[in-house]
């Protein structure tokens, strides 16, 4: 792991007089990591990564983001670090093609015409929309548009990615592309925060989990560790894995059996199976 | 009836109840109409000014004072810094002499009338729009919906204002996380107001988008509860009159007998004696 | 309990959408009374334009072009408007918030709403809405905004208001798709409840592990077409086939599936996790 990327001393943030979000969160995250950042609707963890990129300022602590904080520091330089896409494609789509789309965020970095080429092309290769540049956003399905929304914030070259619901909507094939997408993006260094409520998914993709509930982080830790506190779970309605689940179940039976994935299950079982 | 009022601007319930709230929305309108109508009956700009502190005081009680004095303020103030001094000086009717200006030279001479009337029209048009934003901020969008189908409205044109309304909170929110999706791109939100004009399609787009798709999704699931069905619905809220409302009407006819009292005795500028010839319109 | 009455017939059913061509094609089906009917898809496979069409939004709401018909409870689709087919067809939405009416001070107003539009009594209204409030777990509900309401229970407040109308079937369009787990859970608790009184349900979802616990059968759809239809277990063992088109089945499923094709192990497949405990606790006995 890298060095310390993004540090989050003790912030607590009100929306407004009634309503805080966020009861003194702590966390630190190191380059290069994987996290998966779960817990229900209103637990925090929407705003607490939006304090990530500057979005949100916190109404006490701080937030550093590569030695900056995120207090004295304007919002379009800390986005050129930690890159956010939202959820919904359609919330910022609002050009004509392809191209124009993943070009923005880098216009708006004040690269030149030509950089802005290489990093339209080299975004566009990443999620797999070569050649599409002068299609029409909205003639692409939905699985694309989501990977057009992620190559628009790629092209920005940020260290840190906060992918919001990346699966939601998608199927099989567009979660296959998704996390083959994750892995290159960590292979070059880049720390990617994953907000989502499909658990598998994270089994799939994140080392890390971190889970809140009602402002405050209630556990941060492996996901191996964190998916399998069925206790810390059950506190926050928050269901396993079935490969987990299964796991459990069949433990309770006698048998030894511990896995994250249906991968990591079928190895084991082979093992077992060889074994006797 | 519990005493939950939902702003027309934010969906989430704010405990506001007020008397003026509590007030049968036929008899508000029917106050802004009959109190924007005295307005043009009189042209005297100092009893228009207490028609338009009287509605302010209204709002007061509504607790819609900031908004209204706000959007009133936008409308007459420039109105007003603007009319007075070309109209001091080039009213048709302009007789009576009250200052000479010196500027570049030139005598130009002010008068009276010229100076009333750019204050009597701007004062007219607050008076009409405070009384408008009286009714429409103090009454529950439902009641409002209520309203029109008590007089009758055909039930699409009900439909297509009760959409607007219950869109609007619904934009507001879009649009915030709009702007928050495009800030993570990189737009500019510290910058003058010539960029941020530039800024204008990258939020307009998805927000228009957006809220069609949402429209349209509003519509089938409308659609699919019988919403088309050429039958007389069943509508669940109903004005009545209550004491308070008979209170207001009373008012509002004591007031009507005395104006028409002193416009037959007085004539149409009672306190500042305007005279002049006032051509159609 | 499932007859073999059916209740939806589909005859060579085509429809193509005025901008967008084949979003179904060649449908030719039955659902039975009291049937829980489950369709599974990939991204654009026709799951949403298969639900609009049991209550007429297919094709009238969006225009375009159809072949052969659909008959609702006898009612062919094509010759009955949606709100005449709304006594027989309920329709609950994706989106929470979006799909309530707008025009309701309170939950319970929001129920009674489709009975206000067929002009059904009041005293009826108030009845069928407390009824239904009560069915869905929102009792105690009935002051509240619509607007207040947590996503899981602003569906459930969907689904009261389809139940008010006391539809022959109701159809829910990936009900639970933009849910947090707790408002799943609530959400898909309800639908089986529903199910397990003997109602008539077409269910288009994503989340097919929860869909193996009480789908009696399901419709695979891809690219406008039937794949499949054949009872849960059946359809959810066809692991290859599933992938391909891009469905993941039960993750269970799939270990089964694994064990069988990579070590040839001969076993049942399961598609719920019980089913799955026994059948690889069995398995794996004594290792």
């Amino acid at each position: 792991m890298g060095e310390k990327i993004i540090e989050v001393k003790d912030v607590w943030f009100k929306y407004s007089e009634k309503v805080t979000a966020l009861r003194g969160v702590s966390l630190e995250v190191a380059q290069g990591e994987r996290i998966a950042l779960i817990g229900q609707n209103g637990s925090g963890k929407t705003t607490l990564a939006k304090h990530l990129n500057g979005l949100l300022k916190p109404t006490k602590g701080d937030v550093i983001v590569k030695g900056m904080n995120t207090k004295e520091t304007p919002t379009h330089i800390l986005t050129n670090i930690v890159g956010y896409v939202f959820q919904n494609p359609a919330h910022q789509i609002f050009t004509k093609s392809v191209y124009e789309e993943v070009a923005y965020g880098p216009k708006n970095q004040g690269l030149s015409k030509e950089e802005v080429d290489e990093r339209v092309k080299m975004a566009l290769e990443l999620v797999g929309l070569s050649g599409y540049e002068n299609v029409h956003p909205y003639d692409l399905n939905y699985g694309q548009m989501k990977l057009l929304t992620i190559a628009s914030i790629i092209a920005m070259q940020p260290d840190v990615y906060v992918l919001d619901e990346p699966t939601s909507g998608q199927d099989h094939r567009g979660r296959r592309k998704l996390m083959k997408l994750i892995d290159r993006l960590n292979r070059e260094g880049k720390t990617i925060i994953v907000i989502t409520h499909d658990m598998r998914f994270v089994a799939e993709t994140s080392e890390r989990t971190i889970l809140m509930a009602r402002g405050k982080i209630i556990g941060d830790g492996p996901t191996e560790e964190i998916l399998l506190n069925t206790e810390l779970l059950r506190q926050t309605a928050i269901k396993p894995p079935q490969i987990v689940q299964l796991c459990e179940g069949l433990r309770k039976q006698g048998i030894d059996l511990h896995a994250l994935t249906i991968q990591e299950a079928y190895q084991v079982l082979r093992r077992k199976l060889a074994a006797s | 009836m519990s005493s939950l009022a939902t702003s027309i601007l934010r969906r989430s319930i704010a405990e506001v109840d007020t008397p003026m709230h509590r007030l049968d929305p036929r008899v508000k309108f029917l106050f802004f109409i009959w109190i924007s109508v005295w307005a043009y009956i009189f042209l005297d700009y100092t009893l228009t000014a207490i028609f338009l502190i009287t509605v302010l005081i209204l709002t007061f009680i509504g607790k819609i004072f900031k908004k209204t004095v706000k959007a009133v303020s936008i409308i007459v103030v420039p109105w007003m810094a603007v009319g007075i001094p070309i109209l001091s000086a080039l009213f048709p009717w302009n007789k009576t002499l009250i200052y000479n200006v010196q500027l570049f030279g030139y005598n130009i001479p002010l008068y009276y009338e010229g100076l009333a009337w750019g204050i009597v029209w701007p004062l007219r048009i607050g008076v009409c729009l405070a009384s408008a934003m009286f009714f429409l901020f103090t009454t529950e969008p439902v009641k409002l919906i209520a309203l029109l189908f008590n007089f009758r409205m055909p039930f699409r044109f009900i439909y297509a204002v009760a959409g607007a309304l219950q869109f609007t909170p619904i934009l507001l929110d879009d649009l915030q996380t709009i702007i928050q999706a495009q800030r993570s791109r990189g737009l500019r939100t510290d910058v003058s107001l010539l960029k941020r004009l530039a800024n204008y399609p990258v939020l307009i787009v998805p927000l228009t988008l957006s809220t069609l798709n949402k429209v349209q999704i509003r519509a089938i699931a409308l659609e699919s509860r019988g919403f088309s069905a050429p039958v007389t619905k069943t509508w669940p809220y109903d004005l009545s009159l209550k004491r308070r409302d008979y209170i207001f009407l009373a008012g509002i006819i004591a007031t009507t007998i005395i104006f028409i009292y002193i416009y037959l005795v007085y004539g149409f500028s009672p306190i500042n004696h305007l005279q002049f010839y006032i051509a159609a319109g | 309990m499932v007859s073999n009455e059916p209740i939806v017939v589909y005859e060579n059913f085509s429809y193509s959408y005025p901008t967008t061509p084949n979003a179904l094609v060649d449908i030719n089906l039955e659902i039975h009374r009291g049937e829980i009917f489950g369709v599974i898809g990939p991204n654009g496979a026709g799951k949403s334009t298969f639900c609009k069409s049991l209550n007429g939004l297919v094709p009238h709401f969006y225009g375009g072009t159809m072949k052969g018909r659909v008959l609702v409870d006898g009612m062919d689709t094509f010759e009955h408007t949606t709100a005449e087919l709304s006594t027989k067809v309920g329709l609950v939405f994706q989106e929470p918030e979006t799909q309530l009416s707008g025009l309701a001070l309170t939950v319970e107003d929001e129920v009674g709403f489709g009975l206000s539009m067929l002009g059904f009594p009041a005293k009826l209204i108030r009845q069928r809405a407390r009824e239904a409030l009560e069915k869905v777990g929102l009792k105690g509900f009935e002051r509240r905004s619509p607007f207040e309401l947590s996503g899981g229970e602003q569906q459930r407040l969907a689904i009261a208001t389809v139940l008010a109308m006391k539809p022959e079937i109701m159809v829910l369009d990936e009900p639970v798709a933009l849910l947090d787990p707790i408002g799943k859970y609530e959400v898909l608790s309800v639908i089986k409840e529903i199910a397990a009184e003997g109602s008539t349900i077409v269910i288009a979802e994503h989340e097919i592990e929860e869909l193996a616990y009480f789908a009696d059968r399901i419709l695979v759809l891809n690219e406008g077409r039937m794949v499949s239809l054949d009872n849960a277990k059946m359809v959810l063992s066809e692991v290859e086939k599933l992938k391909k088109i891009g469905v993941d089945p039960p993750s269970v499923t799939e270990l089964a599936y694994l064990l069988e094709h990579d070590l040839g192990i001969k076993l049942e497949y399961p598609i719920t996790l019980p089913e799955a405990l026994k059948i690889f606790g069995e398995l794996m006995e004594g290792r």
